[in-house]
């Protein structure tokens, strides 16, 4: 069956969610369960990246828009990187490239956040 | 080309190697932007030109504008209707009344100069130029410039149309792709899932994801009306008169087109104040089970049909589960239920006596039939000492467990004290004070018993609450044994129970019932009465115990006719011989 992994890594304010393998309906209440973690924590500067994220459904992409707010309210932000073409095409398909920064790699996201620190 | 081209031979040939170059500049393109903008450029440059417009024919006789210079840039995407649009050059200024309509618009622009972009004999598209610098006209030699630059173009703009057409489609159906993979995504994940509040989750993430809202709420049939079980919304909507008339919603609707319909109106206006955009309903079998409501879209732009019917498959395919759920999680609470009762209907058995002693010179006879909910109905008979036995009937409040297990803690009482020599009033007092120990202020037990000494034939009783037992004397005449006090299980004994004695003779019968007898009600919710039962053994007292109680059973039945028994029935008759 579709499996499904999530890997957060936390360094310098930022923390960083390694999506893998399948994020559909069976899986989205994992990723749910991780940002509602980071929530709690408190951490609000969040990058997904999903170089290893082979699939995602609309269910998987209405986790991202159920916490957008509370991430954003809270002056942080959920970036995303490394996504492939077929799952990039899936976010664009849906118009969320103007809701979301998507980079290419996760370095580029470090800098936009770190960036936004400093000023 | 040929015959087209310039008189003098000098002018053509120096026209020709620029036309060249354009042509191969535009054929190698398949930008359709850039084609455009190279040729409104070209020609604006050739003939010394500021304002120019270039029109895509997108629809039969509907033109958009899809490039334009010297005009404001806010023209750009709008469209014109033009009927019959010119097949050669033409001055709008000089266009039939008949085309006033659209001609007004290139008046209003000053354009001088209409042609059509013609590719394969098909009108493709439309170019006009405003006035040249100084107010020069255009000569013949130069419209045939324009006519062919424009003609040169013709195809390639045709060719990059086409192209742009079919990445549309391609991604139209890439969504229409995505959008059945969420439904197929969806559907195999309801499958598996029985829980409405995980299904309500699931709904809410493939919405937010797949139309891009932050608002909404998903309402769920509650008893008859609409209940919210799902939100993020800034401002209360959710009062009865707007869920009510969400109830009768036949179809996914745009707010905005619910608000001009009467039936709809108020509950569109409150929704509307709240935010909401489009109600999509969730039916069932034509029956409204519950609502989604939706917010703005994030990205801009508003719903369109085919969002809601999407939504709408959507919507249904959930609350098929959810219903699922639902009445999965019923039956298992119905056979939760049945266990208990199962359970309960076991306990108030074992209480039963299995027989009834027998005493010298009396005859006794009773019946327990419990109803479904097991009501807590109980009797009982004993021998105490060589002459002496006890009887006792009682009913306790409540129904299922609760009021067997109350029931055997007030037999084991019973019990304990029959044997002890104890009076009856104070042996009644202690049972009830146990009792009072035993159970919160909501239980009480109706409580009649007494002690029969078979030798004097002295029958002492104490009747705590409960329906008086009737007593048929041989002689015709009736009582009622109501002496005693309050129920059990109210308060601690303060005043003593009061006891009597009554001496049986040959041929009294006592009847003790348990209000399951007098209150048996029929399909009508009458009654059958204590009086109705007193009428029913008053003429056949003369019977045996076996046969009186079988009687008025029969008289239960005809009263009843069938009405579902609510109570326990429980009747016990002592007769002497």
């Amino acid at each position: 069956m579709s499996e499904f992994k999530i890997n957060q890594r936390d360094g310098e304010g930022i923390s960083v969610i390694d999506l893998k393998g399948y994020l559909d309906a069976h899986t989205a209440t994992d990723l749910e369960t991780a940002f509602q973690k980071l929530l709690n924590d408190k951490k609000y500067n969040i990058i997904v990246n999903c170089r290893d994220l082979s699939y995602i459904s609309s269910a998987g992409l209405g986790v991202f828009m159920a916490y957008i707010e509370d991430v954003r309210k809270n002056n942080g932000d959920i970036k995303l990187s490394n996504m492939s073409p077929k799952v990039y095409n899936v976010f664009d398909l849906l118009g969320f490239p103007i809701l979301y920064e998507i980079y290419k790699d996760e370095q580029e996201a470090i800098v936009k956040f770190k960036a936004k620190a400093k000023s | 080309m040929q015959s087209k081209s310039a008189p003098k031979q000098s002018s053509s040939a120096s026209a020709i190697l620029p036309l060249f170059e354009f042509s191969n500049v535009v054929n190698s393109s398949l930008d359709l932007k850039f084609i455009l903008g190279t040729v409104l450029l070209t020609v604006m440059g050739k003939m010394l030109v500021s304002k120019g417009i270039v029109f895509l024919k997108r629809d039969q006789n509907v033109f958009e504008i899809v490039n334009a210079k010297g005009i404001d840039q806010s023209a750009i995407g709008q469209t014109l209707k033009i009927e019959k649009p010119p097949r050669g050059i033409t001055q709008p200024e000089r266009l039939a009344v008949s085309q006033q309509s659209w001609g007004y618009f290139f008046k209003e622009h000053h354009q001088k100069l209409l042609l059509p972009i013609v590719s394969q004999k098909r009108v493709v598209g439309l170019l006009s130029l405003g006035e040249r610098l100084g107010g020069k006209k255009y000569s013949t030699a130069e419209k045939q410039l324009i006519e062919s630059l424009v003609n040169l173009s013709a195809s390639a703009i045709e060719k990059a149309v086409m192209i742009e057409q079919l990445k549309d489609v391609n991604r139209s159906l890439d969504r229409k792709y995505q959008e059945l993979n969420t439904l197929f995504d969806l559907s195999k994940e309801f499958n598996v899932v029985m829980d409405a509040e995980r299904v309500v989750r699931l709904l809410t993430f493939s919405l937010l994801g797949q139309v891009g809202v932050s608002r909404y709420a998903v309402c769920l049939n509650n008893d008859g009306s609409l209940k919210v079980v799902a939100s993020r919304i800034d401002k209360q909507f959710d009062n009865a008169g707007v869920m009510q008339q969400l109830c009768v919603l036949t179809n996914p609707e745009l707010i905005e087109n619910l608000i001009r319909l009467k039936k709809f109106k108020q509950a569109a206006e409150e929704l509307q104040r709240a935010g909401i955009v489009a109600v999509i309903p969730m039916k069932i079998q034509n029956q409204v089970k519950g609502a989604i409501l939706l917010g703005e879209k994030l990205q801009g732009g508003g719903y369109s049909k085919v969002d809601l019917e999407f939504l709408y498959s959507l919507a249904n395919l959930a609350i098929i589960s959810i219903e699922n759920a639902r009445l999965f999680r019923e039956a298992i609470e119905k056979q939760k239920l049945e266990d208990e009762l199962a359970i309960a209907r076991e306990i108030q058995k074992g209480l039963l006596p299995r027989t009834l002693p027998d005493i010298p010179q009396f005859q006794t006879a009773a019946i327990n039939i419990s109803s479904k909910q097991v009501g807590g109905d109980y009797y009982d008979a004993l021998m105490v000492s060589p002459d002496e036995y006890v009887i006792a009937i009682g009913d306790v409040s409540g129904k299922g467990t609760p009021a067997a297990l109350l029931m055997a803690n007030v037999q084991a009482s019973l019990r304990a004290f029959a044997p002890m020599g104890l009076s009856i009033s104070d042996a009644t007092s202690r049972i009830n004070d146990l009792t009072c120990m035993n159970t919160g202020q909501d239980k009480f037990i109706t409580f009649f018993w007494g002690r029969l000494n078979a030798k004097t034939r002295e029958f002492c009783y104490v009747n705590a609450g409960h329906n008086p037992p009737f007593l048929l004397r041989a002689n015709g005449s009736v009582e009622r044994l109501e002496e005693g006090g309050i129920i059990l299980g109210l308060m601690k004994t303060s005043i003593p129970y009061i006891e009597s004695v009554v001496t049986l003779q040959s041929g009294d019968v006592i009847v003790m019932f348990t209000d399951g007898v007098s209150e048996a009600m029929n399909a009508q919710e009458q009654d059958f009465t204590e009086e109705k039962l007193e009428a029913v053994i008053k003429p056949i007292r003369t019977l045996i115990p076996d046969e009186i109680i079988k009687r008025i059973q029969i008289a239960l039945e005809e009263h009843t006719r069938g009405n579902p028994q609510s109570d326990d029935i429980t009747m016990l008759v002592l007769k002497a011989l």
